[in-house]
């Protein structure tokens, strides 16, 4: 498995919690139930666009309150070229989340390299600390789920993974909803972070 | 005069018909003319202008007359190249052959499939016909024409034959060339007739349309000397210097060109083109009328007649002749014909403007039917209901205006007027009640209207304010409409409203926290989105930054940013804050980190530059704002000059004036003038093509736009610097030469920079084109009398912006300056009477009293200027009766400024200008005049002091009054402004 260097770490720190939110539905329907910790707010557009040149700037902003850990321009420079797998989420038409993903080649299969089939990572997943709770996550990996396991999408996809800080339960919760699982555990994954030990999660699709 | 003679009208229109039909014939007879051409009528005469132009000159005899038949055999076969011209003036002054300028010009408004008989046909059948090719396959430059009528004639003149010879070319393809060709055959005939004026001309205009201005001019000019009666060179005189935009002039070659030959149609033309470009009524209604009687049978020249007695104010006339065109059409044109529903709307705008409205709606109704303008109609239609006070009928007609858009204020504004029969600004409180229950039901009928929404606001007050603002606010705050505040701000006129909006919002602010909803419990289910919080942030900062609250201000933006950090809107708010609470170099980069944001946006690109250029970075903002210019220009700034970009010159020019660099300053303003004067050219086009057209009412009103166009913000500005800085100059001479020293240490810094790097030729060849001359604008430093140059600037805003005070204080200090005593008192008259209070005044006032006494004490030999004692004693008798009346003399003049200090109580710019008057009275009254000043620290105040205020209160303490309480005045500033770079050091001046 090809560890990401570590300053494209992978960051989902930034996960908002789901449990009363299920499924995509919440997004615009309106029967959803009343629970006391969750009311639907009375304006409620969620939008996603595309990451490009010009707003590139957004996305730095985003990252440094989101993430503590400073991107490198090649980061910026791949989030460009991935397509689909890069989003901004717009919440009201502000822009408040975004998720990046990188295409990886398979490796170390018996074959040696397979060109027909590749790894999808997810560098970042994150929503504003103020829009949590509203659906905009789901949305952004609904996203990048229904591109990856899309029947036109070449090379196909067989795995997304990704990397949790050991102490973030709320994105723990978050994937797992979404059929991901721990597979193994990285010590000493963050630098200048505690604890710095980072879970991997993946899901076979 | 015109009034009354309708009647002859109708009998010269019956005559014009028989003349027609019999042409007709005649055509029919001699040519055989396909019938498509002849019914090709005469107004789509420049329809195609831009395709064809001709030029003939006459040559040698290079033509046989075989020839000739064997091409007119031809037109036969290609009938659409075939044109008949008539030759009118074919022999002047007897036996020297003409260039065939007029009938040429004539023609080349049209493009050659579109040249029939009628064109230049006039009644003289004996006049010879010439039959010309234009044009046998592609490429066909030069044309032998036969001359017709009944063998082609040569002209015989000084024992060479002579015969014509047309240049005529597709412009698109073939101009230069074809101007070339053009050249050849005037420089040929030259050769053997140097001194023939009329060819010199021709030879003149061909040079100018080759580029070659000075050569040009040179030929012109000769020719005119050895033809001075010849028509054709004072055209072509009049045509070089129209085409150097130097419409007075050409007007004059005009007059002497109409001299010679009275009724050329073609002059006759340009002539009243450029007595309306030029606004000379008179002229112009003389032109149009004699056009008509030449053309009676076309459109153009009837509505020409009728929009110059418009011009005139002579309505009854101008509606006269439109009128009888209008009874004279044969057939009433079909429903939807756009150029007779213009007209009629037109003819319906004289009536309006005319004053009776009665007439104007009667004829409104009766036109109903040919109108395609359906909106403008009603909206007319409703107008003069209002103005004839039939209001219920108005109501009503409002009222079906607002359902066609329901988003337009001057329906709402009509309505209210006539519902309640007076002015919607003189509403009692009663009626308002009744506007909000009016207000209310359109709301329900039209909800999509934002301005309906809008409109309560206005009328309500206090608690019935409260509960409207209360809801208008919340839903936009729900929604996100950025320009919340922008629509709210016209309401702060009453200081009630304002309170009442910040408490709400602050309410709101404290709920949403706790809450998640604008009110204290929240109701229902729903709970407000995250955005909501966010907007009211917003628009707290921009309440507080309106208030000059900076740091409440900045709290606001602070908490904003740090929500939702990715908004360019809150960026911008925060710079905006910072540089009115005088932190210029934070605001820039707070801009620059908003660019960063959004790289596709122009509107925050060019907020950028602008913060950059206030903090005095050129180089930087000429960097920015070269992201976004046309990537071909030489460079950035030619880009925004080509696009008249002026916000840019302003702000630019302003900030070479603030850095001293007056040259480059100066430069910066005379381009905004010459933008003006470009628009004002721009116009020239539009007089025929309005015409054609009939965009009537559109041209009207630019043509009222035009007159008044020098007294757009932006002239104001770039004039008002201009002449600060030609003042400056004046008073100052030695920056001229301290400029030109920096500038030639500056040259030959560049030039050994350009040494070393070397540049290849080609490069710079494409390069010195786009060169100036002058990039420093070191000439405009240079000027002889700075005044001069001044007064160029002044005299727009004298004639254009005389109500604005600035205009009439510029004008004082330019008149005393000239020492024309009298002019100066007459601007402060004017000036007195806009704001008899304007702190500005009252020094200027002083000022002047003080020298007009110190000019009565001098010995008459010993004033300056010299002028015959007698013409002084004529001023000072002026000076006597008329200063009175804006400085009464029973106080000595301390009193006077002493009451004037009491009227103005706690103004910052009246203390500074009573403390200024003092030191005039008295320059050694210094103490009192700086313990004046310092009064300002009281919080009486505190209404007035800004920024600006204050650092010219500081400086004038500092500089001018050398006082030690400038330090401790500096520091009460630095409490006040705690992020002004001034007042902490940190920047030398501030904007």
């Amino acid at each position: 498995m090809g560890a990401p260097t570590k300053e494209t770490a992978a960051e989902n720190v930034a996960i908002e919690n789901c449990e009363t939110n299920k499924g995509s539905d919440m997004v615009t329907s309106k029967t959803i139930k009343s629970n006391k910790t969750l009311k639907r707010t009375t304006v409620h557009r969620i939008a996603l666009g595309e990451i490009t040149p010009n707003n590139l700037g957004q996305l730095k902003k985003l990252n440094t309150v989101l993430f503590p850990v400073q991107y490198s321009e090649k980061f910026y420079k791949d989030v460009l070229e991935v397509g689909e797998f890069a989003r901004f989420a717009y919440f009201n038409d502000c822009c408040v989340g975004a998720v990046c993903c990188r295409k990886e080649p398979l490796k170390e299969t018996n074959q040696g390299i397979n060109s027909d089939q590749a790894k999808l990572y997810i560098m970042t997943l994150g929503v504003l600390a103020p829009y949590r709770n509203l659906g905009i996550g789901t949305k952004l990996l609904e996203h990048i789920l229904q591109h990856a396991t899309s029947t036109t999408q070449h090379p196909k996809f067989v795995e997304i993974y990704l990397h949790v800080q050991t102490s973030n339960e709320e994105a723990l919760n978050f994937y797992k909803k979404y059929d991901f699982e721990v597979v193994a555990t990285v010590e000493g994954y963050y630098k200048k972070i505690s604890p710095s030990d980072a879970y991997v999660l993946s899901r076979k699709l | 005069m015109f009034s009354g003679a309708s009647d002859s009208w109708k009998k010269t229109k019956k005559n014009i018909t028989q003349k027609e039909n019999r042409k007709n014939v005649v055509q029919k007879k001699k040519t055989r003319i396909t019938k498509k051409d002849k019914a090709l009528d005469n107004d789509k005469f420049e329809e195609k202008a831009d395709e064809a132009d001709f030029f003939c000159t006459a040559i040698p005899n290079p033509v046989r007359r075989q020839y000739c038949h064997g091409m007119q055999t031809r037109t036969w076969t290609r009938p659409d190249r075939t044109v008949r011209v008539h030759v009118r003036d074919f022999f002047m002054s007897g036996t020297i052959c003409k260039l065939l300028l007029e009938p040429v010009n004539e023609l080349s408004k049209k493009s050659p499939k579109h040249w029939n008989d009628n064109d230049l046909m006039n009644d003289n059948d004996l006049m010879p016909i010439i039959k010309l090719l234009a044009g046998m396959g592609e490429e066909t430059t030069m044309m032998e024409l036969a001359l017709g009528s009944p063998h082609p004639q040569l002209v015989n003149f000084a024992n060479t034959t002579y015969a014509w010879v047309f240049n005529g070319h597709d412009r698109k393809h073939y101009e230069f060339k074809q101007y070339k060709k053009g050249l050849k055959a005037a420089e040929q005939i030259l050769k053997k007739y140097p001194e023939h004026g009329e060819t010199l001309a021709m030879k003149g205009l061909f040079l100018n349309h080759m580029e070659r201005k000075e050569e040009a001019h040179e030929f012109v000019r000769k020719g005119l000397r050895f033809d001075l009666t010849s028509h054709i060179c004072w055209h072509v005189f009049g045509l070089l210097h129209r085409s150097d935009k130097n419409y007075g002039e050409a007007l004059k070659c005009y007059t002497q060109a109409l001299k010679y030959d009275k009724d050329n149609l073609q002059i006759l033309q340009d002539y009243s083109l450029l007595q309306i470009q030029m606004r000379n009524y008179e002229a112009f209604n003389e032109s149009r009328l004699r056009l008509l009687k030449l053309r009676y049978n076309n459109q153009r020249y009837w509505i020409g007649l009728a929009i110059s007695y418009h011009l005139l104010e002579n309505y009854e006339s101008a509606e006269k002749v439109l009128k009888a065109y209008e009874d004279t059409l044969k057939e009433k044109p079909g429903p939807m014909n756009f150029e007779n529903s213009e007209m009629l709307l037109y003819h319906n705008l004289i009536i309006e403007e005319s004053g009776n409205f009665e007439k104007a709606l009667e004829h409104l109704e009766f036109i109903k039917e040919d109108i395609c303008d359906i909106r403008s109609w009603k909206e007319k239609r409703a107008l003069f209901l209002l103005k004839l006070k039939r209001y219920p009928e108005a109501e009503e007609a409002y009222r079906d205006l607002i359902s066609v858009n329901p988003d337009c204020y001057n329906y709402y504004d009509g309505l209210l007027s006539s519902a309640f029969m007076i002015s919607s600004n003189e509403l009692s409180s009663e009626q308002r009640e009744q506007v909000l229950d009016i207000c209310q039901e359109l709301a329900a009928k039209y909800q999509r209207s934002n301005l309906i929404k809008r409109l309560p606001l206005q009328y309500a007050v206090d608690e019935r304010f409260k509960l409207e603002v209360d809801k208008y606010m919340q839903e936009a705050l729900r929604k996100g409409v950025p320009s919340l505040f922008v629509n709210l701000k016209k309401l702060y006129v009453d200081p009630v409203k304002e309170i009442i909006v910040e408490k709400l919002v602050e309410e709101y602010l404290q709920n949403l926290k706790t809450n998640k909803s604008f009110t204290k419990s929240s109701i229902g289910d729903e709970i407000e989105p995250p955005t909501a919080f966010l907007w009211a942030l917003y628009l707290l900062a921009q309440h507080y930054d309106n208030k000059r609250d900076t740091m409440k201000a900045l709290k606001f933006i602070d908490e904003a940013i740090e929500h939702t950090p990715t908004l360019v809107e809150l960026y911008m708010t925060k710079g905006r804050i910072l540089k009115h609470g005088g932190d210029l170099s934070k605001a820039m980069k707070v801009m620059d980190e908003a660019r960063e944001l959004d790289l596709q946006d122009r509107f925050i690109n060019s907020k950028c530059t602008k913060y950059m250029l206030r903090n005095d970075q050129p180089k930087e903002a000429i960097k920015t704002i070269g992201l976004f210019t046309r990537g071909d220009a030489p460079d950035p700034l030619t880009d925004l000059m080509d696009m008249q970009c002026m916000w840019y010159a302003l702000e630019e020019g302003e900030c070479y004036r603030r850095q001293n660099n007056y040259g480059k300053a100066l430069k910066r303003f005379h381009q905004i003038e010459k933008h003006f004067a470009d628009i004002t050219d721009d116009q020239f086009d539009f007089h025929t093509y309005c015409l054609r057209k009939v965009t009537l009412r559109a041209y009207l009103s630019m043509l009222r736009l035009e007159d008044q166009l020098r007294s757009h913000s932006y002239y104001f500005r770039a004039a008002q610097n201009a002449i600060e800085i030609y003042l400056y100059i004046n008073d100052n001479p030695k920056i001229v030469d301290e400029a030109a020293k920096k500038a030639k240490s500056k040259a030959k810094k560049a030039a050994l920079k350009e040494a070393k790097n070397v540049t290849p030729a080609k490069e710079d060849h494409s390069k010195k084109k786009a060169q100036d001359d002058d990039p420093e604008g070191e000439k405009l430093l240079k000027v002889e009398d700075p005044l001069d140059e001044a007064f160029k600037f002044l005299q727009p805003l004298q004639t254009l912006a005389s109500q604005r005070i600035e205009t009439q204080l510029l004008g004082f200090e330019y008149y005393i300056r000239k020492k024309k005593y009298l002019l100066a008192l007459k601007a402060l008259k004017r000036a007195y009477n806009i704001d008899k209070e304007n702190p500005i005044l009252h020094v200027n006032i002083i000022q002047f009293k003080l020298k007009v006494s110190m000019l009565e004490k001098e010995n008459s030999d010993q004033r300056d200027p010299t002028r015959n004692p007698t013409e002084y004693q004529a001023i000072f008798k002026v000076v006597d009766t008329e200063l009175p009346t804006i400085l009464p003399y029973e106080n000595s003049l301390q009193a006077y400024n002493e009451e004037f200090l009491a009227r103005n109580k706690g103004s910052l710019p009246h203390l500074l200008a009573c403390s200024n008057v003092l030191l005039q009275l008295n320059p050694e009254s210094k103490q009192e005049a700086a313990n004046i000043l310092m009064n300002s620290v009281e919080d009486e105040f505190l209404n007035t002091r800004s920024l600006k205020n204050c650092v010219s209160v500081y400086e004038q303490l500092r500089d001018k009054l050398n006082s030690s309480k400038a330090e401790e005045f500096k520091n009460k500033c630095k409490e006040w402004f705690s992020i002004s770079t001034y007042f902490h050091d940190l920047k030398k001046s501030v904007g």
